[in-house]
């Protein structure tokens, strides 16, 4: 099985382009290494390129590192960690409390974003929130998971922090 | 309209003409093993099994196998008319103990001696046009179509046959069958054609066909083209039994639709039965080029009728079939033989197969599948002409990695965009509003990242469409489907210095 690094969906072996997204599997011949240049070119166009490794152990743990934070949280991964804000009024308690980080003045939703872990990957996922959330400059489509990778850069709202993978 | 069936019964049971008969018996076992519908549940393999079971029924037995034998020495060397030939996306597979993925690019090609001989000689039309004259072709539409007659009747010569009927409610026979003589009157008939009422696809089809069968003789291509702009209502189970009915007869059927009524999924179904093409043309200038060229290209048919049989092995699964040159077309997996339409003298026609091979941590050669095509030949009395390839491929652990072939990678690369339009349209059928933006999104960057930059506009804009109206626009839904199944026909724009 193949997991997509760009949906995270899981091909069968064998499939060439993701069947859920399209994404190409191969990348040496003509056609696909065109099309993979417009890629990068756009991510260095929106924001910081990454190159850390996708690939999460099960064993191993996320550090979330806000930015003007002094101490980074380390988080044991459950299958899914929702990030957002706990507020007075409502009884909602995310995973991952951004309150303490000023969340509500940089307009961060109560749910705003969950990281799932999959088989060895973790995705990031916006759940609808207002603001939205963008993975290294790019801002993702609601409800659509992307792979994060060791080092990406998440901003919900104004609120930017870094996601780590450590062993 | 009988005609010999020209076949080798040697390469039918895979043994080469001196095989001892414990050899032939042999032989016979292990195809029974594959085929034998007890075995084989794939309707291809039953049609491979009935032809294996005949092959040894003469090869099996000594005597018949002699007059055979004689009968082929005499008959001489069997000339060729086209080949088939099977690329596998790999060629050795890793023994894994999951089910993968395996494709077959299918290249049927004329051989080139054969294409020569067709340029010096014209193979007559049987045509029949059935054209859409209802009340909603009124104006530009209806100008367009009957210039695109008139220059169809000014291309065809006094040996082909030609046949019209214009229908709305009814169906009204324009142009009786016959040899294209008197063009001034054929076009002055043309132009009698009026705008009124509604759509009623099957009266206009019946009669069509009804003229079409007049003529009909394997000394033509014999073809129907229906141009429509509109969505019948009721009659479709009987228009598709009809085509059921042409493609047993001989005639094909391509289906043009225009603007953005008309219903698809019936003009691709009613396509499909024949092994015709069906298309969308977006614009009423565009129709007679569309005409046109469809006309020139069945005369440039050299094998007609032709068929396509998937044999996978038990274990194998076929996921699909999709025809990519020329005239993108999705085919049915079933009924087989899977009709393919005619092959032309100079162009090679393309098939790409999916299939799931099971889990298997044995190591060595497996077969996979065993293809044939058949044809009637034009210019050989339209004998029926058949080509055979049995596939297999190696199962490893580890094997090295291996570039997928180019031509695989292309198709499949333009393929999976069409896929996945197919699929957003699920999605939304399903009511799954997410999803179905999601992935309008994902064929969008897709779209971008191949350089269809119109297309991309096209699947952005749906995005929104569908994120705050739950609807895709009938416009956006055609374009993005024939626009991501027309890519399939066009060469990279990037290839091309873009």
């Amino acid at each position: 099985m193949r997991t997509c690094p760009y949906c995270a969906f899981v091909n069968r072996e064998g499939i060439l382009f993701c069947e859920e997204c399209g994404q190409p599997f191969v990348g040496s011949q003509a056609l696909l290494a065109t099309s993979q240049l417009a890629n990068e070119e756009r991510s260095t166009m929106r924001g910081r390129v990454t190159w850390g490794t996708a690939r999460f152990d099960r064993r191993a743990s996320v550090v979330v590192h806000v930015r003007g934070a002094e101490e980074p949280l380390t988080l044991i991964p459950k299958d899914e960690i929702v990030l957002g804000r706990s507020d007075a009024h409502s009884r909602i308690v995310p995973d991952v409390d951004m309150a303490p980080f000023g969340a509500a003045e940089q307009g961060v939703s109560r749910r705003h974003a969950v990281i799932r872990r999959g088989e060895d990957t973790l995705t990031l996922v916006d759940l609808g929130s207002t603001n939205g959330t963008h993975l290294n400059g790019q801002r993702l489509i609601p409800h659509q998971p992307r792979v994060l990778r060791d080092g990406d850069e998440i901003r919900m709202g104004k609120l930017v922090f870094h996601i780590f993978f450590k062993e | 309209m009988t005609s010999e069936l020209s076949r080798n019964l040697y390469a039918i049971l895979g043994v080469p003409a001196e095989a001892t008969q414990d050899d032939i018996r042999e032989a016979y076992r292990i195809a029974a093993r594959r085929f034998h519908p007890d075995a084989n549940p794939n309707e291809g393999a039953d049609i491979q099994f009935r032809d294996i079971a005949a092959a040894y029924e003469v090869l099996g037995n000594p005597q018949q196998r002699r007059s055979y034998d004689e009968e082929r020495r005499a008959r001489g060397e069997e000339p060729n008319y086209f080949s088939l030939r099977v690329t596998p996306s790999k060629r050795v597979l890793n023994a894994l103990e999951e089910p993968q993925v395996l494709y077959l690019l299918l290249e049927i090609t004329p051989v080139r001696e054969v294409a020569k001989q067709l340029q010096k000689r014209e193979v007559p039309l049987n045509l029949t046009l059935v054209l859409d004259r209802s009340k909603s072709m009124k104006g530009l539409r209806l100008d367009k179509l009957k210039i695109a007659a008139h220059q169809i009747i000014e291309s065809l010569s006094d040996a082909d046959r030609l046949a019209m009927v214009s229908f709305s409610d009814r169906a009204e026979v324009m142009i009786p069958a016959g040899p294209v003589t008197d063009k001034t009157a054929l076009r002055a008939q043309v132009n009698l054609m009026r705008a009124d009422g509604g759509t009623e696809i099957f009266h206009g089809l019946q009669a069509g066909v009804d003229e079409c069968r007049k003529n009909l003789s394997d000394h033509f291509v014999n073809h129907v083209i229906l141009l429509t702009d509109g969505r019948t209502f009721g009659e479709e189970e009987r228009a598709l039994e009809l085509a059921e009915k042409m493609a047993v007869e001989g005639i094909g059927i391509s289906a043009m639709g225009i603007g953005e009524e008309w219903n698809d999924e019936f003009l691709d179904a009613l396509a499909s039965r024949t092994g015709g093409t069906s298309t969308y043309i977006n614009s009423p200038n565009a129709v007679v080029r569309f005409l046109n060229d469809r006309v020139r290209s069945l005369g440039d048919t050299l094998v007609e009728r032709l068929q396509l049989c998937v044999a996978p092995d038990a274990d194998i699964e076929i996921e699909s079939l999709f025809k990519l040159q020329p005239n993108p077309q999705p085919l049915d997996v079933a009924p087989q033989p899977v009709p393919l339409g005619s092959l032309e003298f100079n162009r090679t026609l393309s098939v790409l197969v999916q299939l799931q091979m099971p889990p298997s941590k044995r190591s060595g050669f497996r077969t996979v599948a065993r293809i044939d095509v058949t044809g009637r030949v034009l210019i050989a009395e339209h004998r029926s002409y058949k080509v055979l390839s049995d596939i297999s491929v190696e199962i490893a652990e580890n094997p090295p990695p291996e570039d997928p072939p180019l031509p695989i990678l292309d198709a499949l690369g333009k393929l999976t965009l069409y896929r996945i339009q197919e699929k957003a349209q699920q999605s939304l059928q399903q009511g799954n509003v997410v999803e179905a933006t999601r992935r309008l999104e994902n064929l969008a960057t897709r779209l971008l990242a191949s350089g269809q930059d119109e297309l991309a506009q096209m699947a952005i804009i749906e995005a929104r469409r569908v994120a705050s109206t739950n609807l895709l626009s009938e416009e956006g839904r055609k374009t993005l489907k024939f626009g991501t199944r027309k890519l399939l026909s066009q060469p990279d724009p990037k290839e091309n210095g873009q």
